[in-house]
């Protein structure tokens, strides 16, 4: 791997914030593309990152700080970016359901997605199934992420769910969720087609769902 | 024995002659179902348009004139209830002015977080957290609302000096104490307790010091009090595992547990840790800072309760077990119930070191449930357990 590009994976990996920026401007400069920059560097900081979380060395903590580092060096990225080459993968739109306002996990899931090349539209916290039927209606986006945390709102899942059904969406739309309430049990009795019990897990069930509708 | 001793005893791993019961008295509907409904509903108060005025314009200068007597009567009730329905155990609040009014929407914490002001959906106030107060470190070293750990100190022992001597024979009292990680991962956030961690260990030191100095005041005030069990709230994991690498929360916080539990096992006292989510990775941490058990043990945790009495059922006693999702709730039927109070007495009540109850309050437990859980305990729960 060029060196310029390893050094951006290792900042990621080792939480650099401070040496974020000038590493992915060291690598504009030599002339390296952003979409390369992105997808070697930064992406694969995240891997490892996603990886050392689900075996248990990194916390919840580093995939905080993760995502603000990667936050840092995407604005390097994101000023000299075409837009339109950004976001490839698709639309994504992810929402806290209504009547919680828990959101550290759908963040995280956010900035993993967006860094991985989806175009995140974040609808927030406390989101009636209508805005999320709405917004998908709106955006073209077949993929939704929702996050519950309180046990109380798990009938919010139902709602967006049948909601795509009477606006004839479902069988176009997939639905993840997830959130401490959540399991693969509330999956199958909300008629979902994910669970996913971490944000890193989130991203490839995203990638799965591309996969079967294309 | 009387409550607090066979409470003590079972915190000890001494024999006593029941399985012990725990109820958490942090919401409302739970003890309006036993006691009844007040005449003027909390949500009546609170969100008429005339009150709603008065706390837009002159939230802050109230203070906790507003939020101290609402909050320590519905405390009072909760010990009520819990007597009523038969429990040993009851987990009520701080009681100590933590909470204030901010606006018509909104509760301030004075450790510096904010809060959502909503309803239970039974005509109580309810509230869920919305956001750190600290967003910079000036933020924190410009708060003019931390409370004076005396201060706090003071109106906790009024307090529990009242509860103790109306209470204190019929049910062991467990008030909260708040904690440390928990409290500065609501005031700064998630993503500045991470980068804190890193970049900013001078104000990390300075606020764990005042946060032990307040623990530590109120501990001492609520066992000079008569109280003789306390309940540290502190949250160090979702489901997925601890927030912070483990060793960094024993770097950070064990030095101060290990004094704030000192401090209440010389007073005669005893204290448990209530922590949130999947904390296989922190029990021995946990035991090491001194706590004499541990509460929630969710069942949509992750973590194997089963397993935990296996590797800790001698030296920490787990309080909780019983599902707040779906078995406490009014989804199940009394023969799940049933099933599943059996199944956690037969194998966590052998060997003492249980104490059974809800894994967490909930604003919407069903109490009918509860009193199934309660009727199983009563059945199958004397000592030697014969399930």
């Amino acid at each position: 791997m060029n060196e310029l590009l390893a050094a951006v994976v290792t900042a990621i990996d080792e939480m650099d914030l401070d040496g974020i920026e000038e590493r992915v401007q060291a690598c504009l400069d030599s002339g390296i593309s952003p979409e390369e920059i992105i997808e070697q560097g930064i992406s694969r900081g995240l891997d490892i990152v996603g990886q050392k979380f689900e075996e248990g060395e990194y916390f919840l903590g580093e995939l905080v700080m993760a995502g603000e580092v990667v936050k840092t060096g995407m604005t390097r990225v994101s000023a000299v970016m075409d837009p339109a080459k950004a976001k490839q993968k698709g639309k994504v739109v992810i929402a806290t359901v209504e009547g919680d306002i828990h959101e550290i996990g759908k963040n995280i899931l956010g900035m993993i997605l967006s860094t991985a090349g989806w175009e995140v539209i974040d609808l927030g916290v406390n989101v009636p199934a209508a805005t999320i039927i709405e917004t998908v209606k709106s955006s073209g986006s077949q993929f939704i992420g929702l996050s519950v945390l309180l046990t109380t709102m798990i009938g919010e899942i139902k709602k967006v769910v049948d909601g795509l059904t009477e606006a004839g969406l479902r069988e176009q739309v997939r639905i993840a969720i997830g959130g401490a309430c959540c399991s693969q049990d509330l999956a199958d009795r909300m008629a979902v087609d994910a669970y996913g019990e971490t944000a890193v897990e989130g991203t490839r069930i995203f990638d799965r769902f591309k996969e079967a509708l294309s | 024995m009387n409550p607090n001793e066979r409470i003590i005893a079972v915190l000890d791993g001494k024999p006593v002659d029941r399985l012990q019961t725990f109820y958490p008295g942090f919401d409302s509907w739970p003890t309006q179902q036993v006691l009844g409904k007040p005449l003027i509903s909390g949500e009546a108060i609170f969100r008429n348009p005339l009150t709603r005025k008065i706390f837009d314009k002159w939230g802050p200068k109230l203070a906790n004139l507003v939020t101290d007597p609402a909050i320590n009567a519905d405390f009072m009730k909760a010990i009520q209830a819990a007597i009523k329905v038969g429990f040993d155990l009851v987990w009520v609040g701080p009681t100590e002015g933590q909470v204030m009014v901010w606006n018509s929407n909104t509760l301030l914490r004075y450790s510096g977080s904010f809060y959502e002001l909503t309803t239970d959906g039974h005509g109580n106030m309810y509230y869920m957290y919305r956001e750190p107060a600290f967003n910079t470190p000036e933020d924190y070293y410009a708060w003019p609302h931390f409370v004076k750990p005396d201060d706090a100190a003071q109106k906790s022992y009024k307090f529990f000096t009242k509860a103790m001597k109306k209470y204190g024979d019929k049910i062991c009292v467990m008030p909260q104490v708040q904690g440390l990680h928990e409290t500065m991962i609501l005031s700064l956030g998630f993503v500045n307790m991470a980068v804190f961690v890193r970049k900013e260990p001078q104000l990390l030191k300075d606020f764990i010091a005042y946060l032990e100095d307040y623990a530590m005041k109120l501990c001492i005030a609520m066992l000079d009090a008569g109280v003789k069990v306390i309940l540290l709230g502190d949250d160090f994991s979702n489901k997925t595992g601890p927030f912070m690498n483990p060793k960094t929360n024993d770097e950070l916080f064990g030095a101060s547990y290990q004094r704030i539990t000192k401090v209440v096992h010389d007073r005669g006292g005893r204290i448990i840790l209530h922590s949130c989510g999947d904390n296989t990775k922190m029990f021995d941490y946990f035991i090491k800072w001194g706590f004499d058990g541990g509460h929630a043990y969710e069942n949509t945790s992750n973590v194997d309760i089963y397993k935990e009495k296996e590797l800790h059922g001698d030296q920490f006693t787990m309080v909780g077990g019983v599902g707040v999702d779906h078995l406490l709730t009014e989804h199940s039927t009394p023969e799940e119930v049933e099933e599943g109070v059996k199944e956690l007495i037969q194998v966590l009540a052998p060997g003492g070191r249980f104490i059974i109850g809800p894994v967490h309050t909930h604003p919407d437990m069903d109490m009918s449930k509860v009193k199934i859980m309660m009727e199983i305990v009563r059945k199958h729960g004397k000592y030697p357990i014969r399930l």
